[in-house]
């Protein structure tokens, strides 16, 4: 399984989170619907892959029968889909559209197959927080709608579920650069999520950044009962990392780096993480990822 | 934890066709390896692959140092194919030895180890350390790397090759098989270089020489600004270089180069490989291998063939 401890392999040169639990599955779209301004959700039947998958975690996607795009890419869980017996039966995958695949995956429609393989990576943190701040920058808000509705108990995810002490509190700060880009909202605040938006041009919510929402949040909060879950763009997620430092808050970010295979056999998706010797390395995103403690990422 | 679901095939082999083939002193029971670099360590892929039912697994190339690879980005997709420019991150072969051969020696296939020496000493070196471990089928020369200096010289130059290939074959009892590069003029010379050297197989191709640009920003989009083509868009090059290798030399060929399905093997084995690595599509669709073993035996059984023997290099060109 994905949490740490569920990991046979202890020598610290065994990624952390291999894909024990991934397979590979041919499924079919049941649902493609446009949410905002390039921003699609994706529905798919796949009962195996939605009861294992975790908030954070992700699953490679990969338009079926054609070389063209050839690789897959990496999605977040945005959210499974009970069927009535109240089983996990579909996943949800909330998408921007940003080259050809995502293209070709919007132009998608009810019975076109893609290939899946999952669950992938690490998935945030289960350990209880009294208060879980969660910052998103544009399409990084995919990971939160799950992970929210987790610690705010509403839902349980993982076999065995994911055990979760649910959190008295839990915000989104989430930035966009307009309106017309937010996606979401209703689910957010549907499940009970504290939502503070923020807009880089004012159309919406706070005019200006989102890590002046984040300051705002620990200020107005205890900071000491806080933990935060970051995804977006990395110098916002560097930049939610230094205030983290600042006001002593754990963070965790999720990293998107550029990936071929998802499951750590090409080390592509490296990125820089201090040593418990203070040296380097390259790290593999998928196996030891996506979600990193910020303090361990060499910005 | 759960268990991972299993592979099942769904085809039962016809026991009319025998799978099993020789390179050179290597004996494999079936055709199908997967390449280093695009296996990992062969861990990483077990809930997706039996790695028994492959014919053979060739770990990602260890070095005689650790690594840490090229500066990212180090892959990115072009048409039918990615390129690549990972620079051979690895641990070193000590911790590849303590660490990884254990588990890779004990997964009942076939276990050739991808090794890069700077040096001519270092490449014999390596080879003589891996002597000394067991588990071991054969040891495959890295010297067509394109994103390291150094080992692709062995590659691109026949004395060189021949030397370095029979110094690994005096200073180690394991089987050796030469990885050659489709970067030259002739790979057929290649070929007989690494056969005058005492290669018990030639494994080609590497990835093809490459590069891609973000012409707006005026940026190289790899990390170190060239690396390796690999993929279906390959696939024709390295057909032509398998068959033009097969026609220079005696000695048994591993074709690679874009193989995805059970027709793009067949196309190798016709063109004279005696058995194939699948690279890249293990990236795409990490359950390619068992695919195409489960194709197999109906697709050497279309053309009337009960063994390998009577598939490997029968190109008709007349």
């Amino acid at each position: 399984m994905s949490d740490a401890q569920g990991s046979s392999v202890q020598s610290p040169l065994a990624a952390a989170h291999y894909a024990d639990s991934a397979n590979q599955y041919r499924v079919v779209v049941t649902e493609n619907e446009r949410l905002a301004r390039d921003t699609y959700r994706v529905r798919f039947a796949c009962p195996e892959l939605a009861a294992t998958i975790v908030p954070g975690q992700f699953l490679m996607l990969k338009l079926a029968k054609t070389d063209d795009p050839l690789l897959g890419r990496p999605f977040a869980l945005y959210d499974t889909v009970l069927d009535t017996a109240g089983n996990p039966h579909a996943i949800d995958v909330v998408y921007l559209v940003v080259g050809k695949l995502t293209a070709r995956l919007a132009a998608s429609r009810s019975g076109d197959a893609i290939d899946v393989w999952g669950p992938l990576g690490n998935g945030f943190s289960s350990q209880p927080v009294e208060h879980l701040i969660m910052v998103a920058g544009g399409i990084g808000q995919t990971p939160f709608l799950a992970l929210g509705r987790e610690f705010l108990g509403r839902r349980q995810y993982g076999v065995p579920p994911r055990v979760i002490q649910p959190a008295k509190k839990v915000t989104l700060c989430y930035g966009v650069r307009s309106l017309d880009l937010l996606s979401g909202v209703e689910d957010f605040k549907g499940c009970g999520i504290d939502l503070q938006i923020a807009s880089d041009d004012g159309s919406v919510g706070h005019h200006g950044l989102v890590t002046e929402v984040v300051e705002k949040v620990l200020t107005e909060n205890s900071a000491a009962v806080c933990r935060i879950a970051c995804c977006g763009p990395e110098k916002m997620m560097e930049a939610v990392a230094g205030i983290a430092r600042a006001h002593s808050v754990p963070c965790e970010v999720s990293l998107e780096t550029p990936m071929a295979c998802g499951i750590g056999i090409c080390f592509s998706c490296v990125v820089k993480t201090y040593q418990p010797d203070g040296d380097w390395d390259y790290k593999r995103t998928c196996v030891e990822g996506p979600v990193f403690d910020c303090e361990k990422i060499a910005w | 934890m759960p268990e991972p679901p299993a592979y099942e095939s769904t085809i039962t082999p016809p026991h009319s066709v025998n799978l099993q083939v020789s390179l050179g002193r290597v004996q494999l029971a079936n055709p199908i390896l997967v390449a280093s670099g695009t296996f990992g360590y062969a861990r990483e892929m077990e809930s997706l692959v039996d790695l028994s039912r492959l014919g053979g697994i060739v770990p990602k190339t260890i070095t005689r140092l650790l690594r840490k690879g090229n500066a990212p980005w180090r892959t990115i997709e072009t048409p039918s194919g990615m390129l690549n420019s990972i620079g051979l991150d690895n641990d070193g072969i000590e911790l590849f030895i303590s660490h990884h051969l254990p588990y890779l020696a004990s997964r009942n296939t076939a276990l050739i180890v991808s090794i890069a020496g700077r040096t001519h000493d270092e490449f014999v070196e390596m080879a003589e350390m891996l002597s000394a471990e067991s588990g071991i089928a054969a040891i495959e020369l890295n010297i067509s790397c394109p994103n390291v200096s150094g080992g692709v010289d062995f590659g691109t130059d026949t004395s060189m090759c021949e030397r370095l290939v029979s110094a690994c074959r005096q200073n180690s009892s394991i089987p050796i098989i030469a990885k050659l590069t489709p970067n030259v003029t002739s790979v057929a010379d290649m070929a007989c270089a690494a056969s005058a050297g005492g290669a018990d197989a030639i494994s080609l191709i590497n990835t093809c020489q490459g590069m891609a640009i973000d012409w707006r920003r005026r940026r190289p989009l790899l990390g170190n600004v060239v690396g390796g083509l690999s993929g279906p868009a390959i696939k024709p090059i390295a057909l032509r270089a398998v068959y033009q290798a097969a026609r220079a030399t005696e000695t048994p060929i591993i074709g690679i180069g874009g193989i995805a399905t059970c027709d793009d093997v067949m196309e190798f084995l016709v063109a004279g490989a005696t058995a194939v690595q699948l690279g890249t599509v293990n990236f795409y669709n990490p359950k390619a291998s068992m695919e195409v073993l489960d194709a197999l035996p109906e697709a050497i059984g279309e053309l009337g063939a009960t063994c390998l023997d009577e598939i490997v290099g029968t190109l008709n060109i007349d």
